[in-house]
């Protein structure tokens, strides 16, 4: 909680980016998150009422915002589209200890960082999406549990890609 | 340390033992005093007898089922189970978004993250993560409270019966998560491949009662079968099918604390008023 009051501090003195402030929409996607969650134990690759599970986008670009928190973590990411233009997506990864457990990191991920992310994305085209996988610029590759079944969660990644496996995003 | 100073010190050791026991005495209650192993002798007999049960203890149990139960075997409603179940309305909200504690028995149905037994004489611990609770499950021979105060997790009291542990736990606060049955396929919700879809959540009785049938299939599996007694919903007590856990020994399988409300609310950095819920406030920023 506190680390996310200073992310905020720090984003509302330090970072400006024209980013519009809806107020609607937010159960549901909490809810489509929380579903995430609740997946664990279905068999890899359900779908979700919000995300295109069957779809899988590669997005590149700027970290704003990494939170390592329960019930979720939460990647912001700033995509610069073809036109120029910038684009915020809001990212939602499993918890925090499934993560670990899979190797991730809090300190992996910091604003500022170049990132590639393999995304579920929303199927109502706003720019929200459900992480799959992590490239980061040093090279590490990290894999969202979210979807696995207790096999794998207990056992770690199967299978870590070496390259985007999505669309890429323009 | 001489032989002679090891002696003395055990002898003023005792001695101070015993003079703790006179002045506490009087106000130990024999309802409140259960047996407790004091003396060396009578520790190492009470661990020896913990080490000859089945080994439930190193390690940590990941849940390899499904989160809901399917309840195929079709129970044998109360009327007003019945009526409940055909006026449900699958919602879209869930009883335990937010961080609700979800309580005894679906709280070791979410799997995701491990469970941890642990124990001492006369009690076992189960440390589930995914929640971030921990049952007490007496072994002392006790019996269950008369009015057991109401919890997530209810009073538990555990027995072994060869090299099953058998748990019998009441006192269930009324708003635990308590899955009673589940929609057919032609009445869900189409399209919806949710683990939780078509699940029906409802009320239970005041004397709900679970007992737990916990035992080792092998080395790395675990199995847990319960039977539910709740006459407001089960004319018959309704066995669910068993539940497989298996064993994880390596690092990343050690238990982890959870503490599911650090997303939950946030003092708004600029009102500096308390916002409730903003697990996604990252998408409106």
């Amino acid at each position: 909680m506190r680390a996310i009051y200073w992310q905020n501090l720090m984003h509302s003195e330090s970072v400006t980016m024209d980013v519009p402030h809806k107020r609607h929409g937010k159960w549901k996607f909490a809810l489509a998150a929380l579903a995430a969650l609740w997946a664990q134990n279905a068999d890899a690759h359900h779908s979700f009422a919000k995300f295109n599970m069957a779809k899988l986008t590669t997005l590149t670009g700027t970290v704003r915002e990494f939170t390592w928190a329960n019930p979720h973590t939460w990647l912001i990411v700033v995509v610069r589209k073809a036109d120029g233009s910038t684009e915020q997506w809001s990212l939602v990864g499993s918890s925090p200890n499934m993560m670990a457990r899979w190797g991730w990191n809090a300190g992996d991920i910091k604003s500022g960082d170049k990132i590639v992310v393999d995304v579920h994305p929303g199927l109502d085209g706003r720019p929200i999406g459900s992480i799959q996988n992590v490239f980061l610029a040093k090279g590490k590759v990290l894999v969202d549990p979210a979807g696995s079944n207790g096999q794998a969660l207990a056992g770690g990644p199967v299978k870590v890609p070496t390259k985007p496996q999505g669309q890429p995003y323009k | 340390m001489s032989p002679n100073r090891v002696h003395r010190q055990l002898r003023t050791g005792a001695l101070v033992a015993l003079s703790a026991l006179a002045l506490a005495a009087p106000a130990a209650r024999a309802d409140d005093a259960p047996a407790v192993a004091r003396t060396p002798e009578q520790q190492a007999a009470a661990w020896q007898e913990i080490a000859r049960q089945p080994d439930f203890w190193q390690g940590t149990w990941q849940s390899i089922n499904p989160i809901a139960d399917d309840f195929s075997t079709p129970p044998d409603y109360t009327p007003f189970a019945r009526d409940y179940i055909a006026k449900y309305k699958p919602a879209e909200d869930s009883p335990f978004t937010n961080c609700k504690p979800l309580g005894m028995p679906f709280v070791q149905n979410i799997g995701g993250m491990p469970m941890k037994f642990f124990q001492s004489p006369g009690m076992i611990a189960l440390y589930i993560e995914t929640s971030g609770m921990t049952r007490f499950i007496h072994t002392d021979g006790r019996q269950h409270s008369e009015m057991p105060n109401p919890s997530y997790l209810g009073e538990s009291i555990g027995h072994w019966e060869g090299g099953t542990l058998v748990v019998d736990t009441t006192g269930l606060a009324p708003d635990t998560v308590f899955q009673i049955g589940r929609l057919t396929n032609d009445v869900r919700v189409q399209g919806d491949h949710s683990p939780l879809a078509g699940v029906v959540f409802g009320p239970h009785g005041p004397n709900l009662r679970l007992v737990e049938r916990m035992r080792l299939l092998d080395f790395n599996t675990l199995e847990i079968q319960t039977t539910i007694y709740d006459d407001t919903i089960f004319k018959s007590p309704y066995a669910l099918p068993p539940r497989k856990f298996i064993r994880g020994i390596e690092r990343r399988n050690e238990p982890q604390e959870w503490a599911c409300t650090d997303n939950r609310d946030y003092l708004d950095p600029d009102t500096g008023k308390l916002e409730v819920n903003v697990k996604d406030k990252a998408q409106d920023r």
